[in-house]
């Protein structure tokens, strides 16, 4: 007997340093615990919020704003996340009490799950806001619902969800004008290298996984564009292999690249133009074109897509890579003004009436049908390129 | 595969026999499999296709060699990706500054070193089953990436892709196939010639026997990881310098096609048989089937699909030749022959 | 403390360190739920408890008890998640063009379908169970991926109930749960099939000529598996309302996470399903508890390794000298007095 109690008690001991680590890791972590007992049911705060700063304008109650991106640790969202950084700092240094959780699933599990059990946790704590750019639009509107009731204010950004399932959505930019700035840098480009109406070209396009609601918004956006009149020598010969759907997985994104860096030339039954739809299958393209063995001839092919500009600027910059310009919008204007919707929305300064909304930085933004858009898109290439540092 | 040839009859038929090994077949089914890409989709056989198949083959190839010294000591190691992922951030940060793949390249195999000795550790001086330890270890490396590095690595120099974009043999074969041949044929020179490679079959194949013999039986399990880590910080650093940016999950889940790799190449789970050349096989087919489903029009959704037919058509394949062969080659008492057909089957 | 351990423990000695170990557990449980729940008082509401912690491990809660029998005879299942997904996306597709009943009957048909091939493939062709599973693992997702193209299947008015319900402020799914932990314990630890598969776990030839059907009863198992995959698919297609192939890569090892830290052995011939059932709890306190407090997920991961590891040492001391104690007993039979075992 005595000796078995020595066993539990090694046991015992053992997982308390377990339990002493994960405090360790608590105190670590960037939240300071101090906040508990302002958050007890979660109805309350909302309320809270919303009364006071309809008469007082200086919002003294805390807002805590959660964000949660599509995944982490890739430059993208981490541009996002310096903006609304940025536009915390702002607001704190206005005299507000802001404070900004972030996280979000890792870069080879963005799933739809993984980012429900990140938002039950925040759901349970009663934040004010909850910004989320979701993996799958569907399957996350009951969990945003269940937050909505729970008086939680719900925004997307970067990608939408469901519209019933959010209260506002930061646009980055109409899928139309993005998809036109992808298929008209694709055209330019192919009609100097001698492609056009007796000449048609194929497309092959890298996507993310299928069910990711803005990349088949812009690849429905490209093909509405090439089958108008003016595009139509631009094709997708076969959407079953020509549309590549490697998922956010930056591995598996190069590899699908590598395929389709071998299909490209300029026979007829070769692909003429890439595309990349994520800001991981763009540069993968240009890294793909780089370490081919013989590379497909630069002057009968092009590639473009959407990527952060330090991502693409050494292949843009290089003349003998095909990969010449690239789209995209202002990310960390995206964080800023997300962060300022966010924030404005749950201190009442917007309600979903308003029509405008103002940031100090950025000036009056349009609200139209529960939308805010950011701005342009932003092409850019070898003149441009050295004015973007993200 | 030494020993099943020496359990064969000497007669006429033996030398035939002989050579219906796993590899054998695997060689068949590849050749079939090249032979129809050449009738159904010759664009297949365009030089980038080659060199961009051989070139995913070749870490592949390479990390799946360690893996398989690991099982023929009849353990597993499901953290295999995760020290390659641990290895292309470490090597990002060193790269960064600079320095020449050889540097960086040594930082990679001392990391994938330290982290396999850790495994090896855990497993024989704790006495943890493998798969559970390397289990929980995968978790300490994959949660600790993303602490120390705030998202990825990106603007990374020239030299840092030196590897992938311009060392190319011939103006055409990547420097990377050549590690992997290097590799490969040292190894099987070494599981060949070495004394230290029949300690690896006698530990795997029966760990009591082997201490018996005086063998070192945890020296070795320890062996086999520490040799097995460089090479995947050799994998790790082709995958990681494959582009101007490293990100922290680029290899987690690795592990799993790995494994399926050996196990194709008819190295057994339960430890104690396989070659390097079944490997390589093993290896090559698989690194054939997305791509070769993409040039005969299929969706790369059927990929995983095709990949887990192939592998559990492999082992049954396997399977049934060993089963018949027994019942075909041992006349001895019921009892005896029901005793290690079952012996055979479910190890623990 | 200890008093409490001792009074629970002497009634049951003969179990070894088997009741200590879940007394163990439990009380890291508690400890865990304490240290949270002082941290952040709203993870100890009632509302918090049953919609999130519980909710969100039930899945893998009812995965890990079929799969403790499959461990304690020496067995493993790696495409259990695969299964889960695999019969969700096939209900689900069912269900939306032949209506509810064809998709609850596709579902547990082919959950059904996957574990008789896992036992048929490990039993009848002799193959290890880990190959064997890691091969279905990709092939059963690998078929859910190609039938779907990538794209997600929706839920329908059968999963929505079982994943929404509330009876009584009790979650319909731990209901579930609960009458199948009960059934899997005493299935486990009253009856001749359970006292056979640690028989099978621990010398296979032996129990094989002991005279138990032993391909029968692995077959068995792998399809009870499978089956409770199919049941675990309900909820979770209901409770996320769509699906796609990519959720199941975590969650086979999530599983054998949970059996190891429940203190079954993965070599076979030792475990219980109590112990399985506390471990359920632990993890789930474990990720619900750490997001509430905001640790990030990548520590969240670090801590659940950590765990993990300890209690593997722990384990591993124990049980050698357990060892060492078996054979004092066998080679001092003549001296009882060092038998440290009350008499029965």
């Amino acid at each position: 007997m005595i000796r078995k109690k020595r066993f539990t008690l090694v046991l015992v001991i053992a997982l308390a340093v377990v339990v002493a680590f994960a405090f360790g890791a608590c105190g670590g972590g960037e939240q300071p615990a101090e906040e508990p007992p302002a958050d007890t049911p979660t109805e309350e705060p909302p309320v809270e919020t919303e009364t006071e700063s309809d008469d007082v304008e200086p919002a003294a109650v805390k807002v805590t704003i959660a964000m949660l991106p599509k995944f982490k640790g890739e430059n993208y969202f981490d541009a996002v996340k310096v903006g609304a950084e940025e536009a915390v700092a702002e607001l704190v240094g206005e005299g507000a009490d802001v404070e900004l959780l972030y996280d979000g699933p890792p870069q080879n599990d963005a799933t739809n799950q993984n980012q429900v059990n990140i938002l039950e946790g925040w759901i349970a704590q009663g934040v004010n806001a909850i910004l989320v750019s979701p993996n799958d639009p569907t399957a996350i509107a009951p969990t945003l619902k269940k937050a909505m009731e729970g008086g939680i204010k719900v925004l997307t950004f970067d990608a939408d969800a469901d519209p019933d399932a959010r209260d506002l959505f930061i646009n980055q930019g109409s899928y139309d004008a993005i998809g036109s700035g992808m298929v008209k840098a694709v055209a330019s480009k192919l009609t100097e290298k001698g492609y056009g109406p007796d000449k048609t070209a194929n497309l092959g396009i890298v996507s993310s996984a299928k069910t990711d609601a803005n990349q088949n918004a812009w690849l429905d956006a490209i093909k509405a564009l090439i089958a108008t009149d003016e595009y139509s020598w631009l094709k997708i010969a076969n959407e079953e292999t020509d549309v590549y759907y490697p998922g956010p997985d930056e591995t598996e994104t190069q590899k699908q690249s590598g395929t389709l860096i071998s299909r490209m030339g300029d026979g007829a039954d070769q692909i003429q133009a890439a595309i990349g739809l994520t800001s991981m299958a763009t540069p993968a393209l240009g890294a793909q074109y780089e370490s081919a063995a013989s590379k497909p001839d630069a002057t009968k092919v092009t590639m473009t897509g959407l990527a952060t500009p330090n991502a693409l600027k050494d292949y843009i910059k290089n003349d003998a890579n095909p990969l010449d310009t690239g789209v995209l919008w202002n990310c960390m204007d995206l964080g800023y003004l997300s962060v300022e919707a966010a924030y404005q929305y749950a201190s009442g300064t917007i309600t979903p009436e308003s029509t405008t909304m103002t940031t100090s930085r950025l000036g009056e933004r349009e609200i139209a049908d529960k939308v805010i858009l950011l701005g342009d898109a932003l092409i850019f290439d070898k003149a441009n390129i050295d004015e973007f540092n993200y | 595969m030494e020993q099943t040839s020496l359990r064969q009859a000497p007669d006429g038929k033996g030398k035939f026999k002989k050579m219906l090994t796993t590899e054998f077949y695997l060689l068949v089914f590849l050749v079939a499999i090249l032979v129809m890409m050449r009738i159904a989709a010759p664009d297949f056989y365009s030089l980038n296709t080659i060199m961009t198949v051989l070139n995913y083959f070749s870490y592949l190839l390479i990390a799946a060699i360690g893996m398989n010294l690991i099982i023929i000591t009849s353990n597993i190691d499901v953290a295999a990706g995760a020290i390659m992922s641990v290895v292309a951030i470490v090597i990002a940060f060193v790269g960064k500054t600079g320095a020449p793949l050889p540097v960086f390249m040594a930082v990679g195999m001392v990391v994938g070193l330290v982290l396999s000795w850790v495994n090896g550790l855990f497993i024989t001086k704790l006495k943890i089953p493998a798969i559970v330890a390397t289990l929980a270890t995968t978790q300490l490396f994959v949660g600790a990436l993303p602490l120390v590095v705030e998202g990825s690595i990106y603007d990374l120099p020239a030299s840092f892709t030196w590897l992938a974009f311009r060392a190319k043999l011939f103006g055409a074969l990547p420097a990377s196939v050549v590690f992997a041949a290097v590799i490969t044929v040292g190894f099987m020179l070494f599981m060949r010639y070495s004394r230290f490679s029949k300690k690896l079959y006698a530990v795997g194949n029966n760990k009591y026997a082997a201490t018996l013999t005086g063998i070192n039986v945890n020296k070795v399990m320890i062996l086999a990881f520490v040799i097995a880590g460089p090479l995947y910080g050799i994998a790790g650093t082709i995958i990681a310098t494959g582009g101007q940016r490293v990100t922290t999950t680029m290899a987690n889940g690795f592990e799993m096609t790995l494994i399926a790799a050996v196990v194709l190449g008819g190295t057994s789970i339960a430890g104690g048989s396989g070659k390097i050349i079944g490997t390589v096989l093993g290896a090559f087919i698989l690194s054939l089937i997305t791509p070769a489903m993409n040039y005969i029009g299929m969706s790369s959704d059927w990929s995983d699909a095709v990949m887990g037919g192939i592998i559990l058509l492999a082992v049954v394949v396997a399977s049934i030749s060993t089963l018949t062969k027994k019942k075909k080659t041992i006349v001895v008492p019921d009892a005896v022959v029901s005793a290690s057909a079952s012996s055979s089957g479910e190890v623990k | 403390m200890a008093d409490g351990m001792e009074t629970l423990a002497t009634p049951k000695v003969k179990k070894r360190f088997g009741v200590n170990f879940n007394i163990a557990l439990i009380l890291i449980l508690i400890a865990l739920i304490a240290v949270i729940g002082t941290v952040n008082p709203t993870f100890v509401t009632y509302n918090y408890l049953m919609a999130v912690v519980v909710k969100n491990i039930m899945e893998i809660g009812l995965m890990a008890l079929p799969m403790t029998l499959i461990v304690i005879t020496a067995g493993i299942d790696l495409s259990v998640g695969s299964i889960m997904i695999f019969s969700a996306i096939a209900g689900g597709m069912a269900a939306a063009s032949m209506g509810d009943g064809m998709g609850v009957i596709v579902t547990l048909l082919v959950g059904a379908g996957c574990g008789l091939v896992n036992g048929l493939v490990i039993v009848k062709l002799k193959i290890n169970a880990l190959i064997t599973t890691l091969a279905t693992f990709f092939l059963f997702r690998g078929i859910a991926k190609g039938i779907t193209h990538g794209d997600s299947v929706y839920s329908y008015d059968f999963t929505t109930f079982a994943g929404n319900t509330d009876i009584k402020g009790v979650p319909l799914v731990l209901i579930v749960f609960i009458a199948a932990a009960i059934i899997f314990t005493l299935l486990l630890s009253k009856t001749g099939f359970g006292r056979s598969l640690y028989a099978l776990g621990m010398n296979e030839n032996a129990t094989r000529y002991s005279g138990i059907n032993a391909d029968r009863t692995l077959i068995i198992i792998y399809i009870i598996s499978g089956v409770v995959c199919a049941i675990a698919a309900f909820f979770y297609l209901g409770r996320f309302t769509s699906v796609k192939f990519d959720v199941a890569n975590s969650m086979n090892l999530k599983v054998v996470t949970v059996i190891v830290l429940g203190g079954t052995s993965i070599l076979g011939g030792v475990g219980d399903m109590r112990g399985t059932i506390i471990a359920i709890f632990i993890i789930a306190v474990l990720n619900s508890g750490l997001t509430v407090m905001d640790i990030p997920i990548d520590v969240q991961t670090i801590i659940q390794g950590t765990v993990l590891i300890i209690s593997l040492i722990v384990y591993s001391i124990l049980g050698e000298r357990a060892k060492k104690r078996r054979v004092i007993e066998v080679s001092k039979e003549d001296e009882p007095r060092l038998v440290d075992k009350a008499p029965a």
